[in-house]
């Protein structure tokens, strides 16, 4: 059997696969003793796994282990609290400030020099003197599009410090099949 | 009059409420209910006491703060058990970063040896007590690559789907399977390599 075919039953097995693909595999299970083989096996591990999970305790006192805890959050919100509107530090004030103005800089830059390039009497392409744009901005990420044929160039910018590790929404980029 | 029942008798759901007004001594009693559930699952992913006891406690502190945004869809236990499970899956990217990946961890994912092993037809696992049979999974989850052993517990033990366990992990559903399925077929073979250890 081949890797599809394994990862295939699995699925079934798992019950992840659509009605009719389930139908194929259920028959090739009937008729197939590797298929029925592979089948045994994975539902012998689902079951021996399932409801036995090992357990650990703690290993050291429950004492300790929560004032730990109540210190981490009490430092927390001390730090919380020194981070109100009122006493925010001028270097965040500007830090908020010239992130999307250093954006909006990048466009107003982009967009100026491609009318004077546009306007230059005689330039037969005037975009390729805009092949690189540098984009300094820590928290500010770029990607730019060009097209010859519209004679047009899109700097799309975005906010880097987006956190999405722990965002539930987030859908993350497929990586390459492990096969 | 009816006086408040002691704290040990109330419910999650009402300790919750009260944490989420601020009642740190509600949100004392909820660690003190479930820290060994947070520090086991932190444990099975790590496998290393220091790092499951600082990123358990880490997952307590980052409940509090976002116990506001828990609204009560699944248990208050399962919502904090997924809070630390994101933070061991972080720490172990980090660790994944700072390694250089080795040709045999390459193949351990693309099922290299697994391939190969015989499948099974006798359940290595019977007749065992069901300490015993804890203790051989814990000593198998132990044996595999942490990315085999994440999936198993997301699926095994956390019921997660693919489509779940993909976007926690931050893969494919395609690479999914495939570590599930050599995960799967490693986790019965080394059952029956002790089995076989016990009646030599």
């Amino acid at each position: 059997m081949n890797e599809d075919q394994l990862l295939k039953l699995q699925a079934w097995v798992d019950g992840e696969l659509p009605e009719g693909e389930a139908r194929v595999v259920a028959a090739l299970v009937e008729t197939n003793p590797e298929a029925r083989a592979v089948v045994t096996e994975l539902r012998m591990t689902h079951a021996f796994m399932g409801g036995n999970e090992p357990e650990a305790a703690l290993p050291e006192s429950g004492e300790f282990y929560w004032s730990k805890i109540q210190r981490a959050i009490e430092r927390e919100t001390a730090t919380a609290a020194t981070a109100t509107p009122n006493t925010i530090s001028w270097a965040a004030v500007l830090r908020r400030f010239l992130t999307p103005v250093s954006g909006l800089a990048l466009i107003a830059f982009v967009s100026v020099l491609s009318l004077n390039l546009f306007q230059r009497p005689g330039a037969e392409d005037p975009l390729q003197h805009l092949v690189e744009v540098e984009n300094l901005s820590e928290h500010v990420g770029s990607i730019s599009y060009k097209s010859q044929a519209e004679n047009m160039f899109v700097v799309y910018l975005y906010n880097k410090d987006q956190d999405v590790e722990n965002d539930e929404e987030f859908e993350p980029l497929d990586e390459p099949v492990l096969q | 009059m009816t006086s408040q029942p002691e704290i040990p008798q109330v419910p999650d759901e009402t300790l919750v409420r009260r944490a989420q007004r601020g009642d740190m001594v509600a949100f004392e009693e909820l660690v003190g209910r479930h820290r060994d559930k947070i520090y086991a699952r932190a444990f099975s992913m790590m496998r290393n006491e220091e790092d499951a006891i600082d990123l358990s406690q880490e997952a307590w502190v980052k409940g509090w703060q976002r116990l506001k945004q828990f609204q009560g869809e699944s248990s208050f236990v399962t919502w904090m058990t997924r809070i630390v499970i994101n933070l061991c899956l972080d720490q172990l990217r980090k660790h994944k970063r700072q390694r250089a990946e080795s040709i045999q961890q390459m193949e351990e994912d693309l099922g290299g040896v697994e391939r190969q092993m015989p499948v099974l037809t006798i359940n290595p696992t019977e007749g065992l007590e069901r300490k015993e049979l804890r203790a051989r999974i814990d000593r198998a989850l132990g044996q595999l690559s942490h990315e085999h052993r994440t999936v198993l517990i997301l699926h095994e033990f956390e019921d997660l789907e693919y489509k779940e366990i993909a976007k926690r992990m931050q893969c494919s559903i395609g690479t999914v399977m495939s570590r599930l399925f050599y995960a799967r077929r490693k986790m019965a073979n080394l059952m029956a390599s002790y089995k076989r250890e016990e009646l030599s």
